[in-house]
């Protein structure tokens, strides 16, 4: 059971340009009228534990191009995906804001690890030449000697994105990383107009635990480069973060359905709308993949067979 | 210069920066802040037809989903760097000409003996390379080998934290420069006197400008924070005398950079058909740096003399 962020109710507004009622869906920023197609942004009264965005990072490939890419890469997907997939139809196309975190902290960790420093021996050893007599040669051989070390680390992790969306999670948000942050703009409503932009639908509490998770990888990884030596083992580290800051920012991503079978759901692609990155996956069919292992051992044993016989 | 201070880690932030380049927090947005009460609705209007528009990706502007017509939202917020200040030159083309000739006469004994005299100039020119000066405190974590401590292996591991102090440390900007070269040049300027504009440029000296963008700069920074603290870590921080795999990770408060435009003479002479450039300092003509021939015929010599040497002894003791 996930944590949910406050509701965002649905919305009447009027359409400022032909006066129709417009409903803004919940958990929405966007609607569209359905008369005159007008773009409306709404701005929902801050609440507590569901925050304004600080930054949007504005779409830079449009609905054409996006496409293109998503049908160049079922395309391009090995034999073994399930039949019908690359016949398959794109469907509701949509370009999202996502809503996701932008996290930083001051972390400090103390660690230890068991060094390896190499050096060099030189070994005696007897063994028989050519000719069949016992002699004693020598040679080098490197060894590796053990050193306890132990320390503090401490640097600014800045950068990390989490999902605050229920509807796409962290691992699919990974896939289609990294954004440019460079690009980062200050929020402001223009550029959601004709998009849809998700109000956040996870608690502050656990995108704040997600984002942890993932500085606390990061920093795992980067204490292991840190380790001087020839080599390193066991590194244990206590990793704490403190003056955390956490802004709310809308990402650009396009959202396909792939539908391939009328009695089966379709499959959701999703692609970086900054730079064409393609996330997920298409299923395999394991029966295309055991056909192909078979028809693979029977050929070896045909092979095997005609060899013997002859 | 800059105005406003990162809450968080001290560091000045600069116009147009959306987050702090050091810690990523987020500066207070300045100006009279419209707090809403209540919902608000947002509509936006094409300037042309009147008709609502919307974001488009393309053009990453405002267009009119009627009559296409093109509102500006935003300016890129990743500008170019530029010069603040100037340092004067303080060596004339006459220095910088008979530095060059004192460099090329005590070049020692395997340069041709007739380089001073033989050696052309062919082009001497001023201009002024681009490059950061940073001011920071850095909290340095770092880890090392080190012959300190050392058992069978030549190295042990050490591990530390050290608060240094930068100041007025530079990290060179420039293309036209090698690194080394802009190394070299660094301890001869005096940035005390420099000027935020260029009074008297010596002839059509050029400048170099900064063709970097801010986040690629800080980048670039960073990197030479990292090579400037694992310089001062090995005077007195690390144990030991000699040292390998110095990591170092910081903790940057107040990070201060100025960009600045340092002054030099580069000239290029030729020597038996061939090029080599000299790079000068502007403000100190014995700083300098480039390349100059070498002469086979001597290194030849030197090296047939020792072969000869070297068989006689073997020859005598043979023979004895």
């Amino acid at each position: 059971m996930t944590a949910s962020a406050p509701h965002s109710p649905a919305l009447e507004i009027s359409c400022t340009t032909c006066g129709a009622q417009v409903v803004v869906e919940e958990d929405l920023r966007t609607a569209e009228c359905p008369y005159c197609a007008s773009p409306h942004v709404v701005e929902r009264p801050p609440q507590a534990g569901r925050p304004d965005p600080v930054f949007v990072l504005a779409f830079t490939l449009d609905r054409v191009a996006a496409t293109t890419i998503a049908q160049a890469w079922i395309k391009s997907r090995g034999p073994f995906v399930q039949s019908g997939l690359k016949q398959g139809v794109l469907e509701r196309t949509r370009g999202v804001y996502l809503p996701s975190y932008l996290y930083g902290a001051r972390a400090q960790a103390s660690y230890t690890a068991k060094i390896g420093e190499n050096y060099t021996v030189t070994v005696t050893y007897t063994t028989t030449d050519s000719k069949g007599r016992t002699v004693t040669r020598t040679r080098t051989e490197t060894r590796t000697e053990w050193r306890d070390l132990a320390g503090r680390y401490e640097r600014y992790e800045t950068d990390t994105l989490v999902t605050a969306s229920k509807g796409i999670g962290n691992a699919e948000l990974e896939s289609v990383e990294p954004f440019d942050l460079r690009a980062l703009r200050r929020y402001s409503p223009d550029l959601l107009a004709g998009w849809i932009a998700e109000e956040p639908s996870l608690a502050e509490d656990e995108c704040r635990r997600a984002a942890q998770s993932e500085m606390r990888e990061t920093i795992e990884r980067d204490l292991k480069a840190f380790m001087p030596g020839d080599s390193s083992a066991n590194i244990r580290s206590d990793v704490t973060f403190s003056d955390e800051v956490a802004h709310l920012v809308l990402l650009p991503v396009w959202v396909f359905a792939l539908r391939h079978s009328a009695d089966k759901p379709p499959i959701r692609i999703v692609i970086n709308g900054q730079n064409g990155r393609v996330g997920g996956r298409l299923p395999f069919s394991w029966a295309k993949i055991g056909g192909t292992v078979l028809v693979t051992l029977l050929v070896l044993a045909a092979i095997i067979a005609v060899g013997v016989l002859s | 210069m800059s105005e406003a201070t990162c809450v968080r880690c001290e560091s000045p932030l600069e116009a147009g920066d959306l987050r702090c380049a050091v810690c990523g927090d987020v500066p207070e947005q300045s100006g009279p802040q419209v707090v809403s009460e209540g919902l608000e609705q947002t509509v936006l209007r094409c300037g042309q037809c009147g008709a609502a528009t919307r974001y488009d990706a393309r053009s990453e502007s405002l267009r009119c989903s009627f009559c296409s017509g093109e509102l500006k939202s935003e300016e890129l917020t990743d500008p170019v760097e530029q010069t603040e200040a100037y340092l004067p030159f303080t060596v004339d083309r006459e220095d910088a000409r008979a530095a060059l000739g004192t460099w090329l006469g005590n070049m020692g004994f395997f340069r041709p003996s007739d380089l001073k005299s033989a050696a052309r100039i062919e082009d001497l020119r001023p201009l002024w390379w681009a490059g950061w000066v940073f001011d920071a405190h850095a909290l340095v974590s770092w880890t090392a080998d080190s012959n300190a401590g050392a058992h069978r292996s030549a190295w042990a591991p050490h591990a530390g934290q050290a608060d240094l102090v930068f100041d007025d440390v530079l990290i060179s900007a420039s293309r036209g420069l090698t690194d080394e070269e802009a190394y070299t040049l660094s301890p001869s300027y005096s940035l005390d006197g420099a000027v935020p504009d260029l009074e008297t440029p010596p002839d059509e000296a050029i400048l170099e400008a900064f063709d970097v963008q801010r986040s690629q700069a800080r980048a670039r920074i960073t990197d030479g924070i990292r090579k400037a603290a694992a310089a001062r870590l090995q005077d007195g921080h690390i144990p030991g005398s000699r040292y390998r795999n110095v990591h170092v990770r910081a903790l940057l408060t107040g990070l201060d950079t100025r960009r600045m435009a340092f002054p030099a003479w580069v000239m290029a002479y030729r020597y038996e058909h061939k090029l080599f450039r000299v790079v000068i300092s502007g403000q100190d003509a014995g700083v300098l740096m480039g390349k100059a021939p070498f002469s086979w015929a001597k290194i030849a010599m030197i090296v047939a003399a020792f072969v000869l040497v070297g068989a006689l002894v073997v020859a005598l003791s043979v023979l004895a």
